[in-house]
C-alpha cells in the first residue's frame, strides 16, 4: 500500500489553489493599511536617556494595592505585550484591575555602547522601580520580567529586596547550559571579547539572523508557505505582519551589556554556578525570597522549559509556584489560550499576595 | 498613467496567464494519465508572476520572500505529484525521499545548493542588511581569490623597509581571510551532513506513516512531514560539540576579518584627517564614566543630606518638646560666642 495516498487530480487542484491565492494577494497586499501596534493608552511617568516608563490606562481605575512593572528584554520591542486589540496582555491586566507599568528601553546607538548590566540593573531599572513606587505612594511594587528581561528582574530582586513585593517571571532562562538549549550551546565556541570589541554594539539584523538558523527550515521557509493560506484574508494578514514587524524590529545590543550577558549568563551560567556581580553587588538567587511565579512556555524553542525550572531549586523563596503554558515563546502573548490562561493566572496569584 | 491604472492592467495581465498556464497544465496532466509533465515546470507559474511584478516596480522584501518559499514548495509538489502519478513511489520511502530530493533541485539554481535545501534555506535568510556567513564569505571571495592566486606563503615571509608595518598589517589581513574561508568550508560541510541526514530522517518518518488513518493525502502534509525532518536533522548536527567548535570558529574568524578591515578604514581616515570610531568610542567612553562618578558622587552626597536632614529633624522634634539637645547647646552661635569669651578670659 505505501504511506502516500496522493490523489493526482486533487494535487493539481491543491497546486491550482495555491497559486490562486498568491494571484489574490497582490489586491490584499495593496488594500492593506500601515500596520500599527500597541492597543491601550498610556502615559509617560519617566525618562532617562533613551528610556521612557509608561503607565498604561484602563477603562477603570485600578483596584490593585500594588503597581505592576513589565521589565522587558533588550533583544526585542516591549510592545509585544500590547501588540492589538484582542491579544494584549496588558489590557486583560488592566481589565482585572492590575495598575501595569512598562520600561520601553528604545534603541540603543553608539553613544550607548558603553553601557553595562550595571547600568541597566542597578541603574535604569532601580530608578524605574522609584518612580513607579512614588508615583503609586508605596514602599514595594511587584516586577514582572520577561525573557532576558526576568533574568534582569531576578538579579535586580536579589540584591533590591526591600522594593519588591512579589516576582513573576516569563520565558526567563535561569540555567543557561541545558542540552536542548542550541543558543546556549552556539555561544559557547564564541570570543565575545573579541566579538564585541569588533561590532562595538551588537546590530539587530546579526541577532535576527542568529535566530533564524535556530529552525531555519521552519522559520524562512514553512512560515511563508502557510502564509499563502491567508493571504486572501485582510483581518489575518494584518495579524501576520503585525507579528513581522515585531519580530524584525529589534533593537541593537549595547556592547558592554551584550558582553557581561554572554559571559555570564550565557558561558559561565553564573545564576546556577554563582560568582555572579552586578556593579559592586553580589547577585545569589538565595536572596530572591519574595514569592515568586515562574511562568514558561512548554515549547519554547528560546528559551526552553528545562532553562526556566530550575529557579524552583534556586530561589531563595518558600512561596514558589509555577505554571507550564501549552505554546511556544511568542505564542505565551499573542495566541488566544494565552489571552485566556496567563493575565488570569497573574492576576488570581497577586491577588492572593497583595 | 495612474498607478491605480497600471496596477488594473497588471492583473488582468496575470489572470489571464494564469488561465492559459493552468489550461495547458490540466490538459498535460489529463494526457499523461494524471503524471505532471517535469518539461513544463509549475514554478515556471510563478517565474512568470515574478517577471510581472518586476516589470511593474512593485516588488519588494515581503514578496520576494513569498515567492521564492512559493517556487520551491511548487516544484516539490510537482516531483511529488509526478512519483504519485507514475507509481514511482510505491511503498518505499526510499523511492518518495529520491522524488523529494530531486525537487529540491529546481533547474537553474546554485550548483553547490544541489541535494542540499538546508544550505538553501540558510542561504535565503540573508537579505538587505542581514547578512548570513554565505552571503559574508562572498562578499571576501574576491580577496581571497587574490591571496590565493599569489600562494598563501607570501603571507608568512617577513616584512622590512619604509613599509614594512603596512605590509605586515595586509598581510595579516590577508591570513584572516583564508582562515576565515577555511572556517566557513568545515561549517558547510556540516550543512550537507545535515541535509542528507534529513533525507534519510524523512524515510523514516514516512515509513511509520504507512498504516490506516496516518497516510499522507496531500503535497502539504508530505512537505510538513519533511520540515520535521530537516529541522530534527539540523538540530542533531547544530547541538553537537562538532558544530559548536565550528560555529565558533567562524564567528571568531569573522570578527578578526572585519576587525582587520576597520583598522585598515581607521588609518586611511586619519591619513585624511577624519574622525574615527576609536576616537569617538573613547569619547564615549569617558563619558560613561564621568556620568557613574557623577552619579555615585550625588547619591553619596543625597545619602549625607538625608541623614543630615533626619538629624535635624529630631532635634527640631526635641526643642519642640522645650529640651534642649547636647548638640543644639554646643552649635547654637550664641553658646559658642559666650564660650569664645570664657576662653579668652
Amino acid at each position: 500500500m505505501g504511506p502516500l495516498r496522493i490523489d493526482p487530480q486533487k494535487a493539481m487542484d491543491e497546486a491550482l489553489r495555491f497559486n490562486q491565492r498568491i494571484a489574490a494577494s497582490f489586491k490584499t497586499l495593496r488594500s492593506l493599511d500601515e500596520v500599527d501596534y500597541g492597543a491601550t493608552a498610556k502615559e509617560e511617568i519617566y525618562r532617562e536617556d533613551k528610556l521612557v516608563l509608561y503607565r498604561f490606562r484602563g477603562a477603570n481605575k485600578p483596584t490593585a494595592k500594588l503597581p505592576l512593572l513589565i521589565v522587558y528584554a533588550l533583544v526585542n520591542r516591549p510592545y509585544m505585550v500590547d501588540l492589538q486589540n484582542d491579544r494584549s496582555l496588558v489590557k486583560n491586566l488592566l481589565a482585572m484591575g492590575e495598575d501595569v507599568y512598562l520600561i520601553d528601553w528604545g534603541y540603543p546607538d553608539q553613544s550607548d555602547r558603553y553601557l553595562t548590566l550595571d547600568d541597566y540593573i542597578n541603574g535604569y531599572i532601580d530608578r524605574c522601580v522609584d518612580a513607579v513606587a512614588k508615583h503609586c505612594k508605596v514602599g514595594k511594587i511587584n516586577l514582572l520580567g520577561i525573557c532576558q528581561g526576568g533574568a534582569f528582574s531576578l538579579c535586580y530582586a536579589s540584591t533590591h529586596r526591600e522594593k519588591v513585593k512579589n516576582l513573576i517571571t516569563m520565558v526567563t532562562p535561569v540555567d543557561f547550559h541545558t542540552p536542548d538549549n542550541m543558543l546556549s550551546h552556539w555561544t559557547r565556541g564564541m570570543d565575545v571579547d573579541l566579538f564585541v570589541d569588533t561590532l562595538g554594539n551588537v546590530p539587530a539584523d546579526l541577532m535576527n539572523w542568529c535566530y533564524l538558523t535556530l529552525k531555519p527550515v521552519r522559520l524562512n521557509q514553512q512560515k511563508y508557505i502557510g502564509l499563502v493560506d491567508i493571504l486572501d484574508n485582510k483581518a489575518e494578514l494584518e495579524n501576520f505582519l503585525r507579528m513581522e514587524k515585531w519580530i524584525f524590529d529589534s533593537p541593537d545590543q549595547a556592547g558592554e551589556a551584550f558582553r557581561q550577558f554572554i559571559k555570564d549568563f550565557y558561558q559561565a551560567n553564573k545564576l546556577v554556578n554563582g560568582g555572579l556581580k552586578i556593579g559592586d553587588k553580589d547577585v545569589s538567587l538565595k536572596n530572591v525570597t519574595m514569592p515568586v511565579l515562574n511562568i514558561f512556555a512548554e515549547q519554547d524553542h528560546l528559551v526552553p522549559p528545562s532553562a526556566s525550572r530550575p529557579l524552583k531549586q534556586l530561589a531563595g523563596t518558600k512561596d514558589y509556584t509555577e505554571l507550564a503554558f501549552k505554546g511556544g515563546h511568542i505564542g505565551i502573548y499573542v495566541s488566544g489560550r494565552a489571552q485566556r490562561e496567563v493575565p488570569g493566572a497573574i492576576h488570581d496569584w497577586l491577588a492572593a499576595r497583595t | 498613467m495612474s498607478d491605480e491604472k497600471s496596477a488594473q492592467d497588471w492583473m488582468a495581465d496575470w489572470q489571464a496567464l494564469q488561465k492559459q498556464y493552468w489550461s495547458a497544465w490540466q490538459d498535460a496532466t489529463r494526457n499523461a494519465a494524471g503524471a505532471p509533465d517535469p518539461a513544463t515546470p509549475w514554478h515556471e507559474g510563478f517565474e512568470q508572476w515574478a517577471r510581472l511584478f518586476g516589470d511593474s516596480g512593485k516588488q519588494n522584501e515581503t514578496l520576494d520572500r513569498l515567492m521564492a518559499g512559493a517556487k520551491g514548495y511548487m516544484a516539490l509538489m510537482q516531483s511529488m505529484i509526478a512519483a504519485a502519478g507514475q507509481n514511482t513511489g510505491g511503498a518505499d520511502p526510499k523511492a518518495w525521499s529520491e522524488a523529494m530530493r530531486q525537487g529540491f533541485d529546481m533547474p537553474g539554481m546554485d550548483a553547490l545548493l544541489r541535494g542540499n535545501p538546508l544550505a538553501k534555506m540558510l542561504r535565503d535568510i540573508g537579505g538587505p542588511g542581514a547578512q548570513g556567513i554565505d552571503q559574508l564569505s562572498a562578499s571576501f571571495a574576491p580577496f581571497l581569490a587574490q591571496a590565493k592566486s599569489e600562494g598563501l606563503s607570501w603571507l608568512h615571509v617577513p616584512a622590512f623597509g619604509y613599509a614594512r608595518e603596512h605590509q605586515e598589517h595586509y598581510q595579516k589581513m590577508a591570513a584572516a581571510f583564508v582562515e576565515y574561508q577555511d572556517a566557513v568550508s568545515r561549517y558547510n560541510a556540516l550543512i550537507l551532513k545535515a541535509s542528507q541526514a534529513s533525507f534519510g530522517i524523512f524515510e523514516d518518518k514516512l515509513a511509520a506513516r504507512d498504516e490506516p488513518g496516518r497516510r499522507i493525502e496531500s503535497p502539504r502534509a508530505l512537505y510538513d512531514l519533511w520540515v520535521d525532518a530537516a529541522e530534527e536533522a539540523y538540530a542533531q548536527v547544530a547541538l553537537s560539540d562538532e558544530f559548536r567548535k565550528v560555529y565558533g570558529d567562524v564567528v571568531n574568524a569573522q570578527m578578526r576579518v572585519r576587525a582587520h578591515v576597520q583598522a585598515e578604514v581607521e588609518r586611511i581616515g586619519t591619513d585624511l584627517g577624519m574622525p574615527t570610531r576609536t576616537e569617538l568610542n573613547s569619547v564615549h567612553k569617558r563619558l560613561h564614566e564621568m556620568r557613574r562618578a557623577g552619579k555615585n558622587g550625588s547619591d553619596q552626597r543625597v545619602a549625607e543630606l538625608e541623614r543630615e536632614v533626619a538629624a535635624l529633624r529630631s532635634e527640631v522634634a526635641t526643642l519642640k518638646r522645650g529640651r534642649p539637645t547636647p548638640a543644639t547647646v554646643a552649635a547654637h552661635p550664641k553658646h559658642k560666642a559666650v564660650k569664645a569669651a570664657k576662653g579668652r578670659k
